[in-house]
């Protein structure tokens, strides 16, 4: 089973609900977390962990062999991302931070040998124990690196790779496509929003993306008490998700998120919130 | 000039910065502001901003169809797809998740029945402008839910921007970056003058700083930094530190303050809905820095 924890928009505090969920639902599933964030991975700076069993992540590049390539120009041209450039006469050139790794130019290339296997290092995959009795799996993607689809792609290949009953993802700001990639499979998604008029904005697209995806969506409305909660209901309303929570500012949410301790660990009164939404969650799942 | 405004991690406050920013140096000059922040797009709302006057469709993108009638179900796409995009579906039908391809086409060159899949343009997203009450236009992006490319509709909203600065005779353009380091924030960065970093004082925060911050090096732009909600975590002196020895100057600290989130409940920059506050106090102190070492200096 997987279910995915987002929000649209980035700060919402979708990686402090994710992790707090995780360490409560550990005690019920055999359970991994995957950060799918790969631009900013925080998941194990809330759980007060450094990254374990670092691989390189590598993509692959075209390597010219000049001396085979007869200058037909066709991997410049099926080069959706526009990444190879030829000289007047056709000699192809690679530019490689615009490269995907796709592999078409491979792919058309006629001449056997021509395009030799070339690989770049992307980013990093890790798999962190936790002291919570789960795996935590993050994707980091390398500075300077666009494309965060490849990372996202390769950390839950690497998520396979282990065994576990009940999978959470935490995905990335925002609802472009390697956010719908890191939620793909999932039975739930908790959309994290606030009840900001911007926080609203971004959940209707969350929202949206939730029913594109035909996936059950619930919401957590996070700094509850810092704006117009109604108009969060109204909005999980027009798209059928139900609001399942509400997480009001505190003081000793700010203070153990920045310590590396899930207030769930902890005996402060906002830990309830959390693990009922957990509950709720078991209780869905089972 | 071209200043860019990021900071690695979203929810920092980098939009209620740059708005409160934008309302302060916009008696002196004469400025264009960028939200390239195409997924969450919010540097318009702060602004007020309720009409656009112009839209523009960004059709960029590409996905993969497969003609179900005359594939022969051989699954050589689902098999080289890269981003494993193209499923089953309960009809035994090959067919490609519209939502998480990326449009490359390898399964279009690698099907052995001319014809079957094909690559089509849609739309990935809009691009629009206005003028705001406070004189100066915006531009702005959205992109479509599940769609790729969010950083080609960042360079066309800052060429859109440039060619607009030229016709207007504008001199400054302030770009809000998106949260990562992925293509937005690489086209957001790019072509920039200077980087105003904005953090608050977390391990989270630091961490996604000094990865934005490597970005920004790799463009060789000079950065500076602005630690905002600067009290909420008393103690921590990594993120002043890390600064101090990277040589990036700090421009000023702003306090944690309610009057921030009310401001954007409000759908104004704080300085404006709230002059008086401990956080307005702070930011004209940075707006004279800004005006003083960056944009005179």
């Amino acid at each position: 089973m997987q279910i995915a924890v987002s929000g649209g928009k980035g700060g919402t505090g979708k990686s402090t609900v994710a992790v707090n969920i995780a360490v409560e639902l550990a005690k019920k599933f055999k359970l991994v977390l995957a950060d799918l964030d790969v631009e900013a991975p925080n998941d194990h700076i809330l759980l007060g962990v450094n990254l374990g069993n670092e691989r390189e992540v590598h993509q692959f590049m075209p390597k010219f062999d000049y001396s085979k390539c007869i200058k037909c120009r066709k991997c410049a041209e099926v080069c959706e991302e526009h990444a190879i450039v030829t000289l007047k006469d056709g000699t192809p050139f690679l530019m490689p931070t615009l490269c995907s790794g796709c592999r078409a130019c491979e792919i058309v290339c006629p001449v056997p040998g021509a395009i030799q296997e070339g690989s770049r290092l992307i980013g990093h995959t890790y798999v962190t124990e936790t002291p919570y009795n789960f795996i935590l799996v993050t994707g980091k993607l390398r500075e300077g690196e666009e494309r965060s689809m490849p990372l996202v792609v390769a950390t839950k290949r690497r998520v396979k790779e282990l065994s576990w009953d009940l999978l959470i993802v935490d995905t990335a700001a925002g609802t472009g496509n390697t956010v719908s990639k890191a939620i793909e499979g999932s039975e739930l998604l908790i959309a994290v929003t606030e009840p900001t008029p911007l926080g609203i904005h971004d959940t209707e697209l969350i929202l949206e993306l939730g029913r594109l995806m035909e996936i059950e969506t619930w919401v957590v409305i996070n700094r509850s008490d810092l704006g117009d909660v109604n108009e969060v209901y109204r909005r999980a309303e027009r798209y059928g998700a139900e609001v399942i929570a509400e997480i009001p500012y505190s003081e000793n949410i700010v203070k153990t998120y920045v310590s590396g301790t899930p207030i769930v660990t902890t005996n402060f009164p906002e830990a309830e919130i959390f693990r009922k939404i957990a509950d709720k969650i078991y209780n869905f799942l089972r | 000039m071209q200043i860019v405004i990021a900071s690695g991690k979203g929810g920092v406050g980098k939009s209620s910065i740059t708005a409160s920013l934008l309302y302060l140096l916009k008696d002196d000059y004469r400025l264009i502001a960028v939200d390239a922040d195409a997924e969450a797009p919010n540097l318009g709302l702060l602004l007020g901003v309720t009409n656009w006057e112009e839209e523009r469709e960004h059709v960029g993108a590409k996905i993969a169809r497969i003609n179900p009638e005359t594939c022969i179900r051989c699954g050589i796409c689902r098999e080289r797809c890269p981003y494993e995009c193209i499923y089953m579906d309960e009809y035994g039908n090959y067919v490609v998740n519209e939502l998480t391809c990326e449009g490359c086409n390898v399964c279009g060159l690698v099907c052995p029945v001319p014809g079957t899949i094909t690559l089509e343009q849609v739309r990935s997203g809009v691009i629009r402008k206005a003028t705001t009450k406070y004189g100066f236009p915006i531009i702005s992006a959205q992109l479509d839910v599940g769609r790729p490319e969010s950083g080609k509709l960042v360079t066309e909203e800052k060429e859109w921007a440039s060619r607009i600065m030229k016709e207007q005779g504008l001199e400054h353009m302030i770009v809000d970056s998106a949260a990562g380091i992925g293509c937005q924030v690489i086209a957001s960065v790019g072509g920039a003058d200077v980087a105003i970093l904005i953090a608050e004082p977390t391990p989270a925060s630091l961490s996604d700083v000094q990865r934005v911050y490597k970005v920004v090096q790799h463009f060789h732009e000079p950065a500076y930094l602005i630690v905002n909600k600067a009290d909420i975590n008393p103690g921590f002196t990594k993120l002043r530190e890390w600064a101090e020895s990277e040589g990036i100057p700090i421009l000023g600290e702003i306090p944690y303050d309610s009057s921030i989130p009310k401001s954007m409940s409000m759908l104004k920059p704080f300085v404006e809905a709230f002059p008086d506050s401990k956080a307005s106090k702070a930011i004209r102190e940075v707006a004279e820095v800004i005006k003083e070492e960056i944009i005179r200096g």
